[in-house]
């Protein structure tokens, strides 16, 4: 089961790509949201609020309307007169405020950047100048940026009807944590803090809405995650039918969970394209995205942990504190909250694990997901208790794990919060990283390096990650399912489409291959695609590293169907019985005997009469598939398993750290992955490096900076860095497969990395500065803010 | 408005612009030339660069009436789906893509790198490279494609 | 993100530039642009008329005259990098140039532009103060001189007349026994800095130090003159450790920068003290590897 793979070599080939995704991307021809060109296409600009928060007195448009160019201004008090409004659908959870809101704001805006009137134009140039015609008079009010600030009692509120600002409240009382607590040889109490970042696809979000009157159908392109689910919030916020609505998401420049929220932007578009008759386009730009769409992590974890002096972890209590910003957000801001307090026991046996989740509006952007959806927060939680409890008891990280992790032989293993874990063996995957990353050896430098008073430090960190989940319970509607459409046509040459949408995890490639594998065909003769919702009914679209599980799964479902009917017709053909036919190669075959893939094709379609008797002519099949496993609600006990299946990683981190600087040097990073079985290896260490790249901006280089009046001072990519080119670090990467039950045994990947990694990093750094005594309790470690901590100790 | 005219891979080109109008639009919006992207517009993300006499600029920090008379290469100009150049083809044997919506910016920055020098060292090609941001692929694959590229000598168009 | 309208005219003679910025309220010089243009992408600058000076190629050269080098104002900061000429007569500009953003933001912005727009974090203005030089304006009324000390107003105001172009800049030549150095903190390859430290030294025949100047960016309001802080050293014949990091700390000190997002105004003054110390003791080895000292 356990294989260290050596690093892939590309194909020998030169000629032919990769991907089949490739050509057209390499050669500039993909067609992402910005490229789709309609002709008389109009332009959408949007005004934002310059305010934290004001309530809206007025608006006067009229300035706007005079500008040569402008098609029409809008407002939203306007619109909100015949368009439906976005609310969370969650009315079951009596803790969670119920909100609705509209496309633009209409008596209030709460974070700057807000959209409070839309300008339809020739050009953005226009439109843009149309913005600056436009009056509004705001009434301020006093703002608050500060998630433990908006706590207080005296401080301002989003939304004055709650009596206070928070917008969600869980309590998770799971097993017995008195009795742990009273148990305990020690109690560890810690403050754990997670900056604000965003996931930041290069290609933002943005529309561009078709409507035609004579049919009454909106056609709305938007790179969005989920168009299906998109489609259904359309049909509320428009009043048209979902039969009506037709969504198109064409390729990507990246979604990495972005995207898998429907801003109401996407929404605006479809209800200015059947305003004004034309066809309208809105792309996001670069300050929209920065400072208006939609941002990450921002958490406080208020932690105590229980342990005997053995370096067993009895009990754990968690405040976790979110700060979402302003919660109009659809599918739900507060998410990733919640499942960070669902994945804290993570790999560990913790079942009287207690917490109490708080997600808290302040004046700023919408808190949502982004890759890894706040598994990284719990991992970091439970990673850090450990190293800090060993610290105390002089039992090294190494020991800490094995003396808390799930044992081997508990398979399914129910967590705390009711997560069923089915995954490998805890214990073989630690000591495959220990062996990768060479552990001892590299303490043994770490030793070396201190006796001359240089800070390196070695961490390790584990996870499990919850894939495939099900978001019933965050969305109020929707699964967990997946739909794929297969159609082997006349000429043999077959169609697969998925409502997975890729945003650049090579779908149409591992689709394809997936297809031909169960056809017995050559993935050349496979053609795929995705996100339109009107050619498959529905679909769940690509977040929670369930691409390759259900949407592979479906695959292979509808791929299996047709075969079937496929060997029943050549069973008929060869006069055979269909158990003993076989597939491959393009043939399907008996014995000596062979029919062509595409001779039993053209049978289906063209030459019917060769069916067998009674059979319907065609060869097509629409599938869903579901796991069957997961719970969209909570038990009565607040239990419930998440996910279809369960991922795991865990990394080994060695780090030196500059300490005039604050610079931070990644020496060597190792990672054990498992996701079951992989798909296809390049395509798997390619979204591993990404992640890698991504967990190393999140600790090093990425902030989200408001000042406490609410202003956003990262408005641009000048401001706010990602990693470049000089930033890499080349991961070790070791695949464990431990094939799932499902259809495939994939597990899932993508998020992995950036939720383990993180906390890897961290527990690094935690141990090169323990020369200096400077515990690390905070995942970012920027320079600036590691020089400040270091600083705020006298030792440095 | 402004009558401009300036050689696009190779053809002539004619447009009229208000003096505002950024050239990344123009190549985009009035001349079909989708490949260059936008994803900053204050030149920090590269995605948008094109070739301006055959040095690598940002087209959104450019204005059209300033190539009037220029020679302007884009991704459209340098290799097509059925002859990719040798550094898409590299990128592509690599993976050195996944979105791809950096990747034209990539290859002409590539092709301006490897037109200096043929041959650029692993660092040499980080620091030619380093303007241009990929949120995907941790750039690991794309320095691995050009470092094997550097060793051959089909880099050179 | 897109620019307001303007006017345009692309210029061919200094002479029609500043009759041009003359004859306008609030005219803009276009020159690479790539510190204009992202600020007009924002509308945070919104220049009535665009004088686009790419077109004075007269302005794209540099020469040697009296002791002195005169580059044009429009040449690019590719241009200052890569000429085996400029980095035989000046290693420290070419060096200080290599520092600014990425290849293709140095194809485009130019000496000239760079000092005329000030910004406090950037690198040749500090540069420019560090090597005493001075900046040559033209106006309608003829050319003037002005030292880099008296140059810089304040973050992005220079003592250029609405009417002026920014037509040259002067340093001294590079002679035997000049080292210089450039020391920077960026947290990524080609950002502006969060704070940078040049040191321009001299040391004489017997290896002791008879001038030392120093100047940072991201330091302060404008780039900062911060020699007073290495006079400790002149007449020293050898740096020793304690007194390289002597003059950071003094540099830090003479420091008064302000916080961003990129950093506070106590890091940056920390960033200061190792900057400083870097350069002193990159400058003077260099200028002591003319085959004294």
């Amino acid at each position: 089961m356990t294989a260290v793979a050596p690093p892939v070599a590309p194909p020998e080939t030169t000629t032919g790509t990769l991907r089949r995704e490739d050509t057209r991307l390499l050669c500039g021809q993909g067609e992402y949201l910005g490229d789709v060109q309609r002709p008389d296409l109009k332009h959408i600009a949007i005004l934002r609020s310059p305010l934290a928060h004001a309530r809206i007195r007025d608006i006067d448009v009229s300035g706007a309307l005079t500008l040569p160019g402008v098609i029409g201004a809008f407002t939203g008090a306007e619109l909100a007169a015949d368009t439906g409004t976005f609310n969370h659908h969650l009315e079951a959870i009596p803790t969670l405020r119920q909100i609705n809101w509209s496309v633009l704001a209409v008596d209030k805006v709460r974070f700057v950047g807000e959209a409070v009137a839309a300008v339809v134009a020739d050009s953005r140039y226009i439109a843009e100048d149309a913005l600056e015609l436009i009056e509004v008079d705001y009434e301020e009010l006093p703002a608050v940026s500060d998630v433990e600030a908006a706590l207080e009692g005296d401080s301002p509120q989003l939304y004055e009807d709650w009596g206070d600002n928070v917008f969600l409240y869980i309590p998770g009382p799971h097993g017995d944590t008195e009795t742990a607590f009273a148990n305990a040889d020690g109690v560890l109490e810690e403050k754990f803090t997670h900056h604000r970042i965003i996931g930041l696809p290069l290609d933002g979000h943005g529309a561009l809405g078709e409507f035609d009157p004579a049919t009454g159908r909106l056609v709305l392109h938007a790179s969005t995650q989920i168009p299906h689910f998109l489609r259904t919030v359309l049909a509320e916020i428009t009043g048209l039918s979902e039969a009506k609505i037709r969504v198109v998401a064409p390729d990507m420049g990246g979604g990495f969970g972005n995207k898998v929220h429907m801003v109401r932007e996407e929404a605006l578009v479809a209800v200015l394209a059947m305003r004004v008759r034309h066809p309208v386009v809105w792309k996001q730009d670069r300050t929209e995205s920065l400072t208006a769409s939609v941002h990450s992590r921002q958490q406080v974890h208020n932690v105590e942990a229980a342990y005997r002096n053995d370096g067993r972890i009895l009990g754990l209590r968690a405040e976790i504190i979110a700060d979402v910003g302003s919660p109009e957000l659809y599918v739900i801001g507060a998410g990733p909250a919640i499942v960070t307090t669902a994945i804290v026991p993570n790999c560990y046996d913790l079942q009287d694990y207690a917490f109490e989740l708080r997600c808290v509006a302040t004046n700023k952007a919408p808190m949502g997901a982004y890759r890894g959806y706040g598994q990284g927060q719990a991992v970091f939680l439970i990673e850090r208790v450990l190293d800090l409890v060993g610290e105390k008891l002089g039992i090294d990280p190494v020991e800490m794990r094995r003396i808390n992790m799930i044992p081997d032989e508990q398979r399914p293993y129910v967590t705390a919060t009711g997560a069923v874990l089915d995954c490998g063996s805890f214990h073989d995957q630690l000591s495959d990283l220990l062996e990768g990353a060479d552990y001892d050896a590299a303490c043994r430098r770490r030793d070396e390096a201190r006796t001359e008073d240089r800070l390196v430090g070695v961490g390790i960190a584990q996870m499990v990650e919850a894939t495939a989940p099900n978001i019933h319970g965050l969305a109020g509607q929707f699964g967990v399912y997946e739909m794929a459409m297969l159609a082997v046509q006349p000429d043999g040459k077959v169609n697969v489409v998925v409502g997975t949408k890729s945003q650049g995890q090579g779908h149409e490639t591992i689709f394809a291959k997936a297809a031909a594998d169960e056809l017995g065909i050559s993935p050349d003769d496979v053609t795929v695609s995705d996100g339109d919702t009107g050619v498959l009914p529905y679909g769940s679209g690509t977040w929670g590293s369930r691409s390759v599980v259900m949407g592979g799964g479906a695959v292979i479902k509808a791929a299996r169907q047709v075969r079937d009917k496929m060997v029943a017709i050549a069973a008929g053909l060869l006069d055979a019985p269909a158990d003993q036919i076989t597939v491959s190669d393009g043939f399907f075959r008996f014995g000596e005997a062979a029919i062509p893939f595409a001779q039993i094709a053209s049978a289906a379609y063209l030459h019917t009469f060769l069916l067998p008797p009674g059979m319907d002519p065609g060869l097509s099949v629409i599938v869903g598939y579901d796991s069957f496993n997961t719970s969209p609600f909570p038990d009565e006990r607040g239990k419930m398993n998440v996910a279809a299946t369960y991922a795991t990683a865990a990394a080994a981190a060695v780090v030196e750290v500059d300490p005039a600087t604050g610079v931070v040097s990644v020496g060597d990073l190792t990672i054990v992955h498992d996701c079951g079985t992989v798909m296809n290896q390049v395509i798997l260490d390619g979204q591993i490096h990404g992640a890698v790249m991504q967990a190393i901006g999140q600790t090093f280089f990425e902030e989200l900076h408001y000042d406490e009046n609410g202003q956003p001072l990262t408005t641009t990519l000048l401001d706010y860095a990602i990693p470049t080119f000089g930033d890499v670090v080349e991961p070790r990467i070791i695949h464990r497969e431990t094939p799932s039950d499902l259809i495939g045994g994939y597990r899932g990947a993508g998020e992995g990395a950036l939720i383990v990694v993180p906390a890897a990093l961290a527990a690094a750094v935690h141990d090169a500065l323990v020369p200096l005594g400077v515990p690390i309790t905070q995942a970012n470690l920027s320079p600036p803010r590691l020089r400040e901590l270091l600083r705020g100790h006298s030792a440095a | 408005m402004t009558d401009v005219r300036f050689s696009l891979n190779g053809e002539a080109a004619e447009v009229d612009v208000e003096p505002r109008e950024l050239l990344l639009d123009t190549l985009r919006d009035r001349l079909s030339m989708t490949g260059a992207h936008a994803a900053c517009e204050q030149g920090a993300c590269g995605a948008c660069t094109v070739l301006v006499g055959g040095a690598s600029v940002r087209s959104c920090l450019m204005f059209t009436v300033q190539v009037n008379g220029a020679e302007v290469r884009t991704i459209e100009g340098v290799g097509s789906p059925g002859a990719l150049h040798p550094i898409q083809q590299a990128l592509s044997t690599h993976h050195g893509l996944q979105c791809g919506y950096c990747t034209p910016g990539m290859v002409l920055t590539a092709l301006e790198m490897f037109e200096a020098d043929p041959h650029p060292s692993r660092d040499e090609i980080v620091e030619w490279m380093s303007g241009n941001l990929c949120r995907c692929t941790g750039y690991i694959n794309i320095v691995g494609a050009l470092e094997a590229l550097a060793g051959t000598a089909e880099a050179q168009s | 993100m897109k620019p307001a309208r303007f006017e345009y005219v692309a210029v061919e003679s200094v002479a029609e530039a500043t009759e041009a910025l003359a004859d306008s309220e609030d005219a803009r010089v276009l020159a690479g642009g790539q510190s204009l243009v992202p600020l007009m992408n924002l509308r945070l600058a919104r220049p009535s008329l665009l004088v686009d000076v790419n077109g004075l190629g007269a302005l794209s050269g540099f020469e040697a005259r009296n002791g002195t080098l005169r580059f044009g104002a429009m040449c690019r900061h590719r241009f200052l990098e890569t000429d085996p000429a400029v980095r035989r007569q000046a290693p420290i500009v070419a060096e200080t140039a290599g520092l600014i953003g990425h290849v293709g933001i140095r194809n485009r912005g130019t000496l000239g532009g760079s000092i005329a727009h000030a910004d406090p974090v950037a690198e040749l203005p500090a540069l420019l103060v560090a090597l005493d030089g001075n900046v040559v304006a033209s106006g309608t009324t003829g050319e003037r001189t002005v030292p880099a000390a008296e140059f810089f107003a304040g973050p992005f105001m220079t003592s250029l007349e609405p009417a002026e172009l920014l037509t040259a800049v002067e340093i001294p030549a590079h002679s035997e026994g000049d080292g210089g150095a450039f020391s920077e903190f960026v947290l990524r390859h080609g950002d502006f800095a969060t704070a940078g430290v040049a040191v321009i030294l001299h040391r004489d025949e017997g290896g002791a130090c008879d001038r030392l100047r120093v100047a940072g960016c991201g330091l302060g309001p404008i780039p900062m003159d911060l020699s007073a802080a290495g006079e400790f050293l002149l007449g020293e014949s050898a740096l020793t450790d304690g007194g390289a990091d002597e003059l950071g700390r003094r540099v830090a000190a003479a420091s008064d920068p302000t916080g961003d997002v990129h950093g506070s105004g106590e890091y940056r003054r920390e960033l200061a003290a190792v900057l400083a110390a870097d350069a002193v003791r990159r400058a003077w080895g260099r200028a002591g590897s003319a085959g004294r000292g």
